[in-house]
């Protein structure tokens, strides 16, 4: 867990640098390396690893717009995607999808722009599992602004009559944007939402990665043994602005530096050398992480840009006439592939 | 050209907590010769990702713009000058 | 340069704006005057909205007025057309016309429908504000502008500036206006501050409110070659190249659509009578949609007139996120004029 957590948050730090480089001395969202939006998620690396410590390759995982943490605890190619988000033709989407649109099929991972929106795609894989009859199970991460939206709420019955292998993940950031969690949301505690679906629900309330690990082993034990869906929630913390280029007028100074201040990935540190690990190792498994990274971001900045035409590529899996036997009376014009 | 041309600084609205000593005007509103009110907005510049309004101290005519959109500016330059009514 | 700004309307050597900054002003004018019109949007109180539709509201208005809602479309939006049936007139933020997609049941089947359902009993005095565009890398589910999809179903007025002063008189009578309205802003003529815009869209705006009526197309540059017609971002790249045309000696006629619905059928047909040339830019997908409306609408009027037609138009793929990708599948400068070097 520790080894993710570092290589996360580094990760991020090393995109924010790299983001910014060549946005100055006006901010132009388009330019550069990386164009575009980029939500890091420095500050909420335990709810991931914590969550991931017990899943598999098979078992699939959906997430949000800030999704670098999680794709980094479920195993996710790093080179590849780190060639996605430069926009390169060996990204994962091939330059296609871009950093909120991550899908790395090998592990069963992936991400979406709109709110809520993995929450459904997460049940049909539990459904999935289910009707096959593995064990697989399914987790769906989501902000606690997510918590508000249709998609989200209706999972929670689908998956709840359904009885699917579902962990849904609450990550609670404090922040939808510039709204705080008060302002939009009239519960404290978003686990409370599963009482109304005959779910289980439980909060963790500070984003230690060991307590982390406990209560996602539960849930997810819970969901491979047949047992149904379960509500996570889990305080988190944004280091960081919302998407890079948010000034964050609407936060207060002494908020940013609260969150920037609770460092989970301090407090598991801690707590390993409490456990009798060296200083040292700690180091060493911090140092190549960042190597690791350093190394994947080099490799992405040398991949090639794809070429213009492939923008018409992919539309489809299959041609356009479909598998149909017969072939198309008339060629079928603009099908791609 | 008058002695008593006022200009138009921008030291004390330069941001603070940025760290960053370079800027950049990023729109005009008013062109030279407008007419213009103590407090209507001239003009806009951004450090980092800040913006700024920019709005002038008297009223009188917008007489030379010095820096124009897409210049560069430190927190020292004067922007422009209005010849006071 | 001059030229070109100063045909983008307002008096020239008035006082400039971004549209962005005309369409707060448009807000802020009508909340003075009445106190039932209010905002509701994501991120419009402190944030001052996303793409900076809300600067400074709620410093003068308040928290009530300009609302903070949870990230639920179907319960605001629905939420909107239920305090406009009352009376109230709501100005309803959807942060990206791209999520459209969580909230259309309340737009097409309440919004648009329920004045015609009602026989004209009921009226849904709303505005539906929204983001439009791409340019900046923002892929497929952040940058459509949907423009076929939202003109396409009957009930909803549907208006896109291209100029500051477009928009704040589209504004001013959208607000007043006691019908839906879907006001599409697009992303990259705002002159925000992390996306720069071209130079067309800071146009002089006039102090004191004004209106300009839906339907009423624009002719932003006038030429006798060739009609181009369009909206929104892409007004500014046929107006750039026509700049470049008129040194191959073809002028071309630039016409701002500035509303879809309704459309300015006879503005259409007045150009393409003079010219025979029609070429359609649109920012949306090709097929089924706004191009090939306009180009059936020339069609039905006058076909013996037409000599030649292009569309110039996103193809049927998602948008892409990295840059030679997206700026392939964007209509550009160059796409423009060579259609119309095609139509010669």
């Amino acid at each position: 867990m520790y080894e993710k957590m570092v290589t996360a948050r580094y990760y991020e730090e090393r995109l924010e640098e790299e983001y910014m480089a060549d946005k100055k001395p006006a901010f132009d969202i388009s330019k550069g390396l990386i164009p575009g939006e980029l939500h890091l998620a420095a500050g909420q690396e335990a709810a991931a690893a914590g969550v991931c410590a017990h899943l598999r390759d098979d078992d699939t995982v959906t997430g949000p717009h800030r999704p670098h943490h999680i794709a980094i605890a479920k195993g996710v190619d790093l080179e590849r995607m780190t060639a996605e988000i430069f926009g390169r033709e060996t990204g994962l989407s091939r330059g296609k999808g871009g950093h909120m649109h991550l899908f790395d099929p090998e592990v069963n991972f992936a991400c979406s722009g709109i709110i809520a929106e993995g929450v459904p795609p997460a049940a049909g894989a539990a459904l999935a599992a289910k009707k096959r009859n593995t064990d697989s199970v399914a987790v769906a991460f989501l902000g606690e602004g997510a918590i508000d939206q249709g998609g989200f709420l209706e999972t929670l019955n689908f998956a709840s009559v359904h009885d699917l292998p579902l962990v849904m993940v609450i990550e609670d950031n404090e922040w939808a944007i510039s709204m705080p969690k008060e302002r939009v949301t009239d519960v404290e505690d978003g686990s409370k939402r599963a009482g109304g679906f005959d779910m289980p629900g439980e909060r963790v309330d500070h984003d230690d990665a060991v307590d982390v690990y406990e209560v996602a082993e539960d849930a997810i034990g819970r969901a491979r043994d047949g047992n149904g869906p379960t509500l996570l929630e889990i305080q988190v913390h944004r280091r960081m602005p919302h998407f890079l280029g948010d000034p964050q007028v609407y936060r207060s100074e002494e908020n940013i530096e609260r969150h920037q201040q609770l460092d989970s990935i301090e407090r598991l540190a801690d707590d390993l050398r409490d456990r009798g690990v060296e200083d040292g190792d700690l180091d060493e498994i911090r140092e190549s992480a960042h190597a690791r990274v350093d190394e994947a971001i080099e490799w992405a900045k040398e991949q090639p840009l794809p070429e213009p035409e492939t923008a018409y590529e992919d539309v489809w899996t299959n041609p356009p006439y479909g598998v149909s036997d017969t072939e198309p009376a008339v060629p079928v014009p603009g099908g791609d592939d | 050209m008058s002695d008593e041309r006022v200009a138009v600084g921008i030291d004390e609205l330069w941001p603070e907590d940025t760290g960053e000593d370079e800027g950049v005007v990023v729109d005009w509103f008013e062109r030279e010769g407008a007419s213009v009110e103590a407090g209507d907005l001239l003009c806009v510049f951004q450090v980092v990702k800040v913006n700024v309004d920019v709005e002038s101290p008297v009223a009188g005519v917008l007489d030379e713009i010095v820096k124009e959109e897409d210049d560069v500016i430190t927190r020292e330059d004067t922007l422009a000058w209005i010849e006071p009514a | 340069m001059a030229e070109a700004e100063a045909e983008m309307g307002g008096e020239p050597g008035g006082r400039e704006r971004t549209m962005s900054r005309a369409i707060v002003e448009a807000i802020a004018t009508e909340m003075r005057e009445d106190e039932e019109v209010f905002v509701m949007g994501e991120d419009v109180a402190d944030y001052e909205g996303i793409f900076d539709t809300t600067t400074g509201l709620v410093e003068e208005f308040g928290y009530d007025r300009i609302m903070d809602v949870p990230i639920s479309e179907t319960s605001f939006i629905g939420a909107g057309v239920g305090a406009a049936q009352q009376g109230m007139r709501p100005i309803v933020e959807l942060m990206f016309a791209d999520f459209f997609g969580v909230a259309m049941d309340q737009i097409y089947n309440q919004m648009a429908k329920n004045t015609y359902m009602s026989g004209g009993s009921v009226s849904v005095p709303m505005v539906l504000l929204t983001a439009v565009g791409a340019t900046y890398n923002d892929a497929a589910q952040h940058s459509q502008t949907l423009y076929g999809t939202f003109a396409h179903l009957p009930g909803m007025k549907i208006v896109s500036p291209s100029t500051a002063y477009d928009a704040k008189g589209l504004m001013h009578n959208a607000i007043r206006d006691d019908d839906p309205v879907v006001f599409m802003f697009h992303k990259r003529l705002m002159g925000l501050g992390w996306m720069p815009a071209p130079d067309g869209p800071k146009t002089p705006v006039p102090e004191e409110p004004y209106t300009i009526p839906f339907g009423s197309a624009d002719v932003k540059r006038e030429g006798d070659d060739v009609t181009v017609v369009t909206l929104g971002l892409h007004v500014h790249r046929a107006v750039d190249a026509a700049e470049t045309l008129t040194e191959e000696g073809i002028e071309t006629e630039v016409l701002d659509l500035r509303s879809l619905v309704p459309l300015d059928t006879d503005a259409i047909l007045e150009s393409v009578r003079k010219t025979g040339r029609l070429v359609v830019v649109d920012e949306d997908y090709r097929s089924f949609g706004l191009s090939g409306e306009i180009v059936a609408r020339a069609a039905e009027e006058m076909l013996d007139d037409l000599e030649a037609v292009q569309r110039v138009a996103l193809p049927d793929v998602p948008i892409p996120y990295s840059r030679p990708l997206e700026d392939e599948v964007i209509p550009s400068t160059e796409d423009i004029a060579e259609a119309v070097r095609a139509t010669r």
